[in-house]
């Protein structure tokens, strides 16, 4: 169980971070309590992790042959590095950060699935990419069906909102569907843990980083979302969980911060505003580039760390 | 099933349809009032009843405002229609303020309307309140299907045209008149207050307006 406590911590800083992509615009405009969002969130995450959490895991443990000592070592370097980037106020992914540890490892032991990990990569670049190309035919496609229904004031407020919280259930689904490979994939490879219980206390730890930490996140990151009207805020979180859902049935954990910003990009192209600043494509440029770079180097000084043998002179 | 969950939504609904009755009622006691009185200024015998009438449904739909307010801060609606419900209401709320004030105006300052500006009075206050009738439409049509409401507000910005057109023609005889001068300044200010009923109507229609369109995608 201690040999687990990195994942775990993994999945608890996973969980308190990306459950705002999901309800953050829902709890930051108050149009849910932060409890209900939490509940929510928590069982659809377990659920997801359980019912479509397998793909994600047989991907990550493919990368390459893992022991448990590697295992160890490549969740913390993903931990710390995720941790570093945040310090550095980089977006950062912790899919990338796993993947970059897993890589680490795998160049100690000569021995990385590298088409495994060019499939990983081309799934990063079409994240944000597919998450606006879907935003921009959401968007259209569901504005012509709200537009005909032609919903007055509290009629069209019951829907988006009811409709804002089964896309959050749908994108927490998701995200613990997609993510939980992150948390555990690597404890299966090196033979720890079974599937099922990998995607239990995978599932479980991000539904614990949910149900404690994540109100403050919420509440901050889900202001820059709220800025967006209901609609366009719907549509970001519907193209952001259909997104997740895609690369959890291709079996890559992808990011879900990454797949807000194409969403929130294919608005912006829809309606002609500029709703991401070049900035702030900057720096998830710049996160998305070091992440697993960084985490990669760490997990290369851990494990070199923890070999140092002392040879005494003579 | 939704009525349960959406409760505080559903009782903004029916708050919002009792503050247009109450707005209606006020109307109506202002137009007895102006009705009956006109020619006789404060002599009028129902002068002051319909004056407290006027006051009375002015005051309930303060109420009824502040009631909704409150169940606003609740967190009824999505925060956009908040703002809009309350922007709405505020909007609206000046205009029965407007009755009241033109009541108490003549009541207090005394003021007898001579009878050469008669009749164009009465054309002011029935155009004046047909476009508060037409933005009361307007409202409706918010709350319900969001049917009609650019014709509402093209009929309210002729009438509001219109009123202005009768406004400055009343001004003028005021002031080309042989009456008192301070007299002349007394039904100036009745007249701008009278005036000032159809601007407001014209603000909420271009609002309502604004509020659909958002509602568009």
């Amino acid at each position: 169980m201690f040999s687990l406590l990195g994942g775990i911590f993994l999945g608890w800083s996973l969980g308190a971070n990306d459950a705002s992509n999901v309800f953050g615009t829902a709890v930051a405009s108050k149009m849910l309590k932060f409890r209900t969002a939490a509940l929510l969130a928590s069982a659809f995450v377990i659920l997801g992790a359980l019912i479509s959490g397998q793909a994600g895991i047989d991907t990550l443990r493919g990368l390459t042959r893992i022991d448990l000592e590697q295992a160890i070592i490549s969740s913390v370097a993903a931990g710390l590095a995720v941790t570093f980037m945040t310090l550095l106020r980089l977006p950062v992914s912790t899919s990338q950060a796993v993947v970059g540890g897993i890589v680490g490892i795998g160049i100690i032991n000569k021995q990385v699935n590298l088409g495994g990990l060019g499939k990983v990569m081309i799934c990063w670049i079409g994240t944000p990419i597919g998450a606006m190309v879907l935003a921009l035919f959401l968007y259209r496609l569901l504005g012509l069906i709200y537009n005909r229904l032609n919903l007055n004031m509290f009629k069209s407020d019951i829907v988006l909102r009811l409709c804002l919280i089964i896309t959050g259930s749908y994108g927490a689904y998701a995200l613990g569907a997609n993510n939980v490979a992150n948390v555990t994939a690597v404890f299966v490879g090196a033979g720890l843990l079974n599937v099922f219980s990998a995607a239990m206390i995978g599932g479980a730890s991000i539904a614990l980083g949910i149900l404690t930490f994540s109100r403050p996140v919420m509440e901050t990151v889900g202001e820059k979302l709220v800025k967006l009207d209901p609609f366009s805020a719907l549509v970001v979180v519907l193209s952001l969980s259909v997104t997740m859902h895609i690369y959890t049935l291709v079996g890559v954990p992808v990011s879900s911060s990454q797949a807000v910003v194409g969403g929130v990009l294919g608005v912006g192209i829809v309606k002609g505003v500029n709703t991401v600043k070049a900035k702030t494509l900057l720096h998830i440029l710049l996160g998305w580039l070091f992440t697993p770079v960084v985490s990669c180097l760490l997990a290369l000084a851990i494990y070199f760390a923890v070999h140092l043998q002392y040879i005494p002179s003579g | 099933m939704l009525k349960y969950l959406f409760k505080k939504e559903s009782q903004v609904e029916t708050l919002l349809y009792e503050y247009l009755e109450a707005f209606k009622m006020t109307q109506e006691n202002f137009v007895n009032a102006l009705n009956s009185c006109l020619l006789n200024g404060y002599l009028c015998q129902n002068f002051d009843f319909h004056i407290r009438q006027t006051h009375k449904y002015e005051s309930k739909a303060d109420d009824i405002r502040e009631e909704i307010n409150n169940l606003m801060y609740g967190k009824a609606l999505i925060p956009e229609s908040r703002g809009d419900v309350m922007e709405l209401l505020e909007a609206i709320d000046s205009i029965p303020h407007i009755f009241e004030q033109t009541l108490y105006m003549i009541q207090i300052q005394k003021i007898i309307t001579p009878e050469f500006m008669i009749d164009d009075l009465r054309e002011l206050v029935r155009i004046s309140l047909e476009c508060c009738d037409l933005m009361l439409q307007q409202v409706v049509a918010l709350l319900e299907k969001q049917t009609d409401i650019r014709s509402l507000m093209r009929k309210i910005d002729t009438n509001e045209s219109h009123c202005d057109h009768y406004e400055r023609k009343i001004k003028t005889k005021i002031f080309n008149s042989d009456i008192d001068p301070f007299e002349r300044l007394q039904l100036k200010e009745l007249v701008e207050e009278i005036g000032h009923i159809s601007d407001k109507a014209d603000r909420v229609s271009k609002l309502i307006n604004i509020f659909s369109l958002k509602r568009r995608v």
